[in-house]
């Protein structure tokens, strides 16, 4: 778990960075060529996503090993994939300065390119690696979870949904709400990666045989596929943390219930159909799936949402539970989910979809998403765990410049991509209409101040691990 | 032998003689067609592992079964290469030992998958198929009949690279449509809508490479062979 989360937030932290550098170029602070506008924009969007669901995977993994011997060697295999799709990326980038980004329309990356062939290349091999790691790691877990739970029945909880007193009489339990986590990420993730790897496969033909033609519809359907599915499941990954981590820091345990399971089970369904909504402006693709795309993603998102959201609440309430680092980040990280998710929500909806899905608003919301969301997620669960560890919960002064940093920066930045977008601003441009550059002056020193909040962060992560176990502890 | 492994002996062999029908029969395709074909192919090699290891224990085999399982369908699609298909109509023996390979890969997905954990195999196997049925969409286009002009078609059967209207259309929006217009209806320079029926393929290739001025010269400098090619096909679907 430790390689995973260390790699996935080095390379997060990484990338905050270079997000600052481009918002920094857009509000006129620095002079960036373009070309390495376009580069490094790419290097961002996929290093972000990777790096977030690295770590994501890196402690779900460990959720699941806690109740199924699996055996570590496949997970250094699945990161081995991972590491050398990263270093991929990175070389298609950095001296290849590849600039299409990672959900590039055909005939793209092909045409009208400014870097050289061999970068093209190296990226979708990148790409493809990343996959296999990511199959890897779900072909694991899944095999773990149908051998402990008897089956796609137990592992779905049918029996428990369906013979719900049968199943009590037998004195059976429920796999716990973070085995839903990992069963649905693990079924989704081989669903879309095969859509995912056909696209790649696809491409790289192409590149190696431009005759072989490619239909670009097909193409956007599968890359948007597995590219909003693959984003969407970080958060379902990342959940998991909160599922244990609330646990631990109330010492009560989250129950399975039945809402919990079928909200799962919407979850499970409706996020391979909700990428549908980035193309409703593709007006040959068949007017049903545009329905389609509406209804799935409010269902994927909303029952389990409103279900974990409700529960983690009731789970606080009157627990006497002490507000450490890790508290704080988990029960923010709710509130991150629901905002991002209500971003989400409106934009995949049709009439205002028109407006706002090729502005700053998608960005908006897929930052709050991953910033206040999945990564809150991620390091409230690290925090409860080394403060369970050490027995200490950080100083008072140190939770607030983390809130202040983290949340205010964070609140700062994110809503500079809200009002920009609602104000028509395109997104994935190096040099934006008004208000675009006034809007990325706030989104600066927006996310100037969250690195810092994410400094104090990794600086109060790093005291608390020198910190002796508690002796309670043992 | 049970029947279960009677079952699998025979869908494998049926597999297998279907494979081989290059051997015995030819008739062209379709790409999406083909592609079909494949599918069939991985599947009833995948069904014959799966009849084969139907009995293996619950419990996690060895990693590299994981992996190979996980890595053989990707290599199945490289071996469904589209373009190969026109050089394996000539060539039957070739053709019959691509569907070969095809056998093998599906039979390793679904015996790998298998030999890793019970249940994993036929995971591994749908993986495989939804792969399959999705090149059929889109992983190699056969050009519709407006845009395979009797010129180009005869491109095609003399084995050429097969022009991609799709990237002929971002090439010359990138450097013709400032004067022919996005959607070639004209602008500074002439309007190419029809220009299909003033020219055929080889005609509007020779025309891009060597136009009369004031049309600027744009090959060899900035297109290739390939673009040229790519944006003559696009020109003559101009309706």
């Amino acid at each position: 778990m430790w390689l995973y989360l260390g790699t996935g937030l080095a390379i997060f932290f990484l990338m905050v960075v270079i997000g600052i550098v481009l918002r920094a170029e857009q509000a006129g602070w620095i002079p960036l060529d373009q070309g390495w506008f376009y580069a490094l924009l790419s290097l961002h969007g996929i290093g972000m996503i990777t790096a977030i669901a690295i770590a994501g995977l890196g402690t779900l993994w460990y959720f699941v090993y806690r109740e199924i011997a699996l055996d570590a060697r496949i997970a250094y295999i699945a990161y081995g994939f991972f590491a050398a799709g990263v270093i991929c990326v990175v070389v298609s980038v950095i001296p290849g300065e590849y600039g299409a980004l990672w959900t590039m329309l055909y005939p793209l990356p092909f045409v009208g390119t400014y870097w050289p062939s061999w970068a093209t290349g190296v990226w979708l091999v990148g790409n493809i690696l990343v996959m296999i790691g990511f199959v890897v790691w779900c072909m694991q877990v899944l095999a773990g979870l149908l051998a402990r739970y008897g089956g796609l029945r137990g592992v779905l909880g049918i029996d428990y949904v369906f013979h719900n007193h049968e199943f009590a009489e037998q004195h059976r339990e429920p796999p716990p709400p973070q085995m839903f986590a990992a069963a649905i990420t693990a079924i989704d993730g081989i669903i879309s990666s095969s859509l995912g790897m056909t696209y790649g496969v696809a491409m790289i033909v192409h590149w190696l045989d431009p005759s072989v033609a490619i239909n670009p519809l097909w193409a956007k359907n599968l890359i948007y596929q597995f590219g909003h599915t693959f984003a969407n499941l970080t958060i379902y990954i990342a959940v998991a943390g909160l599922y244990v981590g609330l646990a631990l820091c109330t010492k009560r345990k989250y129950h399975t219930s039945i809402p919990l399971v079928i909200g799962w089970w919407g979850t499970l369904l409706f996020v391979i159909l909700a990428y549908f909504h980035h193309l409703y402006m593709d007006f040959v693709q068949p007017q049903v799936l545009q329905y389609i795309g509406e209804i799935s993603s409010y269902l994927a998102a909303v029952p389990v949402v409103v279900v974990t959201v409700f529960s983690g609440i009731l789970l606080v309430h009157r627990s006497g539970l002490k507000w450490g680092l890790g508290a704080m980040f988990l029960y923010a990280g709710m509130m991150g989910w629901v905002a991002g998710g209500i971003a989400a929500v409106l934009d995949a909806t049709i009439p205002v979809n028109f407006d706002l899905h090729n502005t700053l608003w998608v960005p908006g919301h897929f930052h709050t998403y991953l910033l206040e969301g999945v990564l809150l997620f991620i390091i409230g669960w690290l925090f409860v765990s080394l403060e369970q560890r050490s027995g200490a919960l950080s100083p008072l002064i140190v939770r607030w410049l983390a809130g202040v940093g983290i949340f205010g920066g964070g609140a700062l930045f994110l809503l500079s991509f809200y009002i920009a977008g609602a104000q028509g601003v395109p997104r994935r441009y190096a040099v934006e209409p008004a208000p675009g550059p006034q809007m990325a002056n706030f989104a600066t020193v927006g996310a100037l101040i969250l690195l810092t909040g994410l400094m104090v962060v990794a600086v109060e992560a790093f005291r608390l691990r020198r910190l002796p176990e508690s002796a309670e502890l043992g | 032998m049970t029947n279960r492994r009677i079952w699998a002996w025979a869908v494998l062999i049926a597999t297998i003689v279907f494979a081989l029908a290059p051997l015995y029969h030819s008739g062209d395709v379709s790409i999406p067609v083909h592609h079909f074909l494949h599918v069939v192919m991985l599947a009833g090699a995948a069904l014959s592992a799966l009849l084969f290891t139907a009995p293996v224990p619950l419990r996690q085999g060895k990693a590299t079964w994981l992996v190979a399982a996980v890595v053989t369908p990707i290599l199945a699609m490289f071996l469904m290469w589209p373009s190969e298909y026109a050089l394996f109509e000539r060539s039957p023996l070739l053709h019959a030992a691509q569907h070969l390979g095809l056998v093998g890969l599906g039979f390793i997905t679904g015996y790998a998958g298998q030999r890793y954990a019970a249940g994993i195999g036929i995971v591994a196997s749908l993986s495989l198929l939804l792969m399959g049925l999705l090149a059929i969409g889109g992983y190699g286009t056969s050009p519709p009949p407006q845009v395979l002009s009797p010129a180009a078609a005869s491109v095609a059967q003399n084995q050429e690279p097969r022009p991609d209207v799709a990237l002929g259309a971002a090439i010359f929006a990138q450097n013709c449509a400032a004067c022919h217009g996005v959607q070639g209806q004209g602008g500074v320079g002439p309007s190419l809508i029809g220009e299909g029926t003033r020219k055929n393929f080889a005609q509007a290739v020779a025309w891009i490479k060597h136009p009369k001025p004031p049309m600027p010269e744009l090959y060899p400098q900035t297109l290739n062979e390939s673009d040229v090619r790519n944006v003559a096909a696009f020109v003559e679907a101009l309706k």
